[in-house]
């Protein structure tokens, strides 16, 4: 049975489908407060146990902020609601729980929590010893004036956090044989979670094995280490028992790490033309109560990002990240690429909507003619031929014609550095792959035949793609950031032509079955350490029903991927990605009440969309060259991109409302001010 | 609160048990029948990634208590395919239409077209939309789904093996 007639006959092997003799269920007594002291706990494993902080691994890792580590476990103060405080054990789940309710006493001493990031910036800082509240704060790009622009532009936009909500939450098994650990666990990169074990835990690399299960979902999600995985890992090697920890859903969205949760002030200089002469902003983070999400990461790499596929000369951004009485921001899907692309593009629609220019007639006179980089950094190719072509293939004015059109396109960034790792092991005719980056739901194992099969001309049914494993591969980095193709893919053809070389070599020359007969073990590290981005454009029409509800219409992709692999692979993330956007623009929020309290109780709450909520997705190919070993380009995030630009815009032309905020639910649309 | 004897018929298997009374009918599936197929995704009945029949209905085995189901009889997932290489077309069409990503929401997804083939054919894209939204699926973006369904419809319609005891209508709407 291969992968995938496992997983439709009930037969995967998910964290929590693992059961050992002797096991022991590990459950967490969290904060119920959003910024407390603790004065006194008493039961259960406590920081008196787990005396440690968290090291920041995975996606966005940042280093720095010691004193601002998350602790393992709450020692005298608590900074979110969902914060762990301490850990109780049983036989069963079910015990367990119960111990959680019953066994543990905590005594806290309630503080005004600091929930609104905006307002974080002029509030008390939160620990002692800080200046201010915040985590990041630079600026990029050089400050610039320019008297008497004819058009000035100023907006505030706002991306509500968001759960990552994959279907299969965290969880982790562990064991301990009296000298090494050894981890199941859900995962993107068992090699990151290996360093965060290995950093926080003073382990020796050797002492620690990382095994991926099957992985059912994660988004940005499971790239890094959390500290339930280090208690189970601590109880373990302590009580020398397995131990499982699984997440249940309202953990997930109190203290799983949430992605988006960023404002944007943005001023725009342009003149009558449309030609935009200038941008400003502020980006400020929601970075949550301790340094080591991706909170610090991101405020630059939006920054980074403002000046879009557009030729604008001068670009001034100050990027913040502040603490608030959340839990740490994480990477989800997107990461700050949906962000970026959000705030400059709804104020492109703007001008358009002040000049009363076509929406694509102002991006068309902004395009790049030649390769640019922006004044903030952003790498982009030439965009204008990139854009005509976009506008041609998605037939843009015949949509336009017919109404309620939205259209949007972006520079993807696809997180290149430091490239990745392959490993190929050919032994009794079948053939074993390892790629650095774990995959989550993307379905690796079909570029990765498609990969092979062409590269050592085999039957793709002997091409048996594994889950990470750090006995197995010893180094490698993560999947996420779309990158998985173009660099684990890298890797891959790469170990291939040095296998293809090795049995040249042996025999003379290279043949298949000369390949198939041997053993051989083939790895490599494909290094690269400089941008390949790539462009996409999103198209969306709506309907809005008589009780103003808003149905999405059409969803079209217009990517430059460079080679496709494997097509269902694209199409695959092409329609994951689009029902994620969509999700994000109409449905998804994790929302706060002024102590910091979730208000989001449920997935359904969260806004996972529905199958009876999104339309079928139309993805379109622009044709170009890769110069990556693998011919691929990035694709996994940009539907969560282009498609919450695209759709924003298309509700804006339905509703006449100009949308700032997303998620743009009925309350919102209640709130919305008309703009013409 | 003392235990409950149970007997729960799980794919055609009696599975006797003596349980505490709060147990939930996924977990008597997961832990005493050892079926580890049907999948836990929320607890609040939202995801669907733990639905069963029970009685020949669809329901989310993570809000029915397992006393419930004292009695009665659960087909899970792996009670679809008859014996271990042949899959079910629902199965077989999820794997060739690209049903599934990452797999974790499949076994309730599966269930769920299962029942409603079943129940009703000749649906329309719209039914069978409204019939899978207790099921979410964060990977595909339900289109190959959609996909699926319809091709196990066609295979399921070509071939006479597959027309199952009688399926009840699914309670509310």
């Amino acid at each position: 049975m291969d992968l995938t007639e496992k997983l439709v006959s009930g037969k995967g092997n998910f964290v929590d489908d693992i059961n050992m003799p002797g096991m022991l269920h590990l459950s967490f007594v969290r904060s119920p407060y959003a910024r407390a002291k603790i004065l006194r706990i008493k039961g259960g494993i406590t920081w008196k146990d787990v005396d440690l902080k968290m090291a920041s691994v995975g996606e966005g890792a940042t280093k720095g902020f010691e004193y601002l580590e998350h602790p393992v476990l709450a020692k005298d103060y608590v900074g979110y609601v969902g914060q762990p405080v301490a850990a109780v054990y049983a036989d069963s789940p079910y015990e367990a729980e119960d111990l959680a309710e019953t066994s543990v006493e905590v005594d806290y001493e309630p503080l005004k929590a600091i929930v609104d990031p905006e307002m974080s910036l002029t509030a008390e800082p939160m620990y002692p010893g800080l200046k201010s509240n915040l985590l990041a704060d630079k600026y990029l790009g050089a400050d610039f004036e320019i008297k008497d622009a004819p058009v000035i532009i100023e907006d505030r936009f706002v991306n509500h956090r968001i759960a990552t909500d994959p279907i299969e939450p965290r969880g982790i098994v562990a064991a301990y044989d009296g000298n090494r650990l050894t981890v199941w666990v859900s995962t993107q990169s068992v090699h990151s979670l290996k360093e965060g074990f290995c950093e926080i835990m003073h382990l020796e690399p050797e002492s620690v094995r990382v095994i991926q299960t099957d992985t059912g979902g994660a988004f940005g999600l499971k790239g890094g280490i959390y500290p339930e995985y280090i208690v189970a890992a601590y109880l373990a090697m302590r009580e020398k028992r397995p131990v499982k920890w699984i997440e249940t859903r309202r953990e997930h969205l109190l203290a799983s790490r949430p992605g988006r949760g960023v404002v944007g002030k943005m001023k725009l200089y342009a003149d009558r033309t449309g030609k935009i002469l200038g941008i400003k902003g502020d980006v400020i983070v929601d970075s949550g109560a301790f340094a080591g999400g991706s909170g610090e990461f991101s405020a630059r790499f939006i920054a980074m990002q403002l000046t879009g596929p557009y030729e604008i000369k001068n670009a001034y951004i100050h990027a913040m990240s502040v603490l608030t009485n959340k839990v740490p921001q994480g990477p989800y899907r997107g990461a700050g690429r949906p962000e970026a692309a959000f705030f400059i593009e709804r104020m492109v629609d703007r001008l358009a909507d002040e000049l009363e220019m076509d929406p694509v007639e102002i991006r068309l006179k902004n395009a790049t003619t030649a390769p640019y980089v922006s004044p903030t950094g952003l790498t982009v190719e030439a965009s204008k031929p990139f854009l005509e072509s976009a506008v041609k293939a998605m037939g843009y004015h015949d949509h336009v014609r017919k109404g309620n059109t939205g259209f949007g396109w972006f520079v993807l960034v696809p997180a290149t550095m430091p490239g990745e790792t392959a490993r190929i092991l050919v032994d009794g005719g079948t053939v074993k792959v390892w790629l650095g980056g774990n995959a989550h739901g993307q379905r690796h194992d079909l570029f990765v035949r498609s990969i092979l099969s062409d590269e050592l001309g085999i039957d793709p049914s002997v091409v048996e793609w594994q889950k990470g494993d750090t006995d197995q591969l010893e180094d490698g980095v993560g999947a996420w950031g779309s990158r998985s193709a173009m660099m684990g893919g890298s890797a891959l053809v790469e170990a291939a032509r040095k296998l293809r070389k090795e049995v040249e070599n042996k025999y003379g020359k290279y043949s298949p079955q000369k390949l198939l007969e041997g053993k051989w073990d083939s790895y490599e590290f494909f290094h690269y350490d400089k941008p390949y981005n790539n462009l996409g454009a999103n198209l969306i029409t709506v309907h809005q029903d008589d009780l103003g509800v808003i149905h999405v219409r059409e969803c079209i992709s217009y990517y430059d991927l460079g080679k496709v692999l494997n097509m269902d692979n694209v199409i695959g993330q092409n329609a994951g990605g689009c029902a994620e956007g969509i999700g994000q623009t109409l449905y998804e929020g994790l929302m706060f009440d002024e102590n910091g309290q979730m208000m989001t109780s449920s997935i359904a709450d969260a806004g996972v969309v529905t199958a009876d909520l999104v339309p079928r997705y139309k993805l379109l190919l622009h044709k170009s060259e890769s110069s990556l070993p693998s011919r691929a380009k990035g694709l996994g995030e940009a539907p969560t991109i282009g498609t919450p630009v695209a759709l924003a815009r298309a509700i804006e032309v339905a509703t006449g409302l100009r949308i700032r905020e997303t998620p743009i639910n009925p309350e919102y649309l209640l709130s919305a001010k008309k703009f013409h | 609160m003392s235990n409950l004897k149970v007997s729960i018929t799980v794919n055609g298997e009696r599975k006797e048990a003596e349980i505490e009374p709060r147990m939930l009918l996924v977990h008597f599936i997961r832990e005493v029948a050892g079926l580890t197929g049907t999948h836990v995704g929320c607890d609040t009945t939202n995801c669907g990634a733990c639905t069963v029949l029970l009685d020949g209905r669809a329901v989310k085995s993570c809000t029915v208590l397992a006393a419930q189901a004292n009695g009665k009889k659960v087909t899970t997932i792996e009670g679809l395919s008859k014996g271990e290489n042949k899959l079910h077309p629902v199965q077989k069409a999820f794997v060739d239409k690209h049903g599934l990503q990452c797999g974790f929401c499949t076994s309730g997804m599966i269930m769920t077209s299962f029942w409603l083939l079943n129940k009703k054919r000749k649906l329309s894209e719209e039914e069978i939309r409204e019939a899978i939204s207790g099921n979410l699926c964060r990977c595909t973006g339900y289109e190959s789904i959609v996909d699926s369904i319809q091709e196990a419809e066609r295979r399921m319609d070509e071939s006479e093996e597959y027309i199952e005891e009688e399926i009840p209508a699914r309670r509310g709407r």
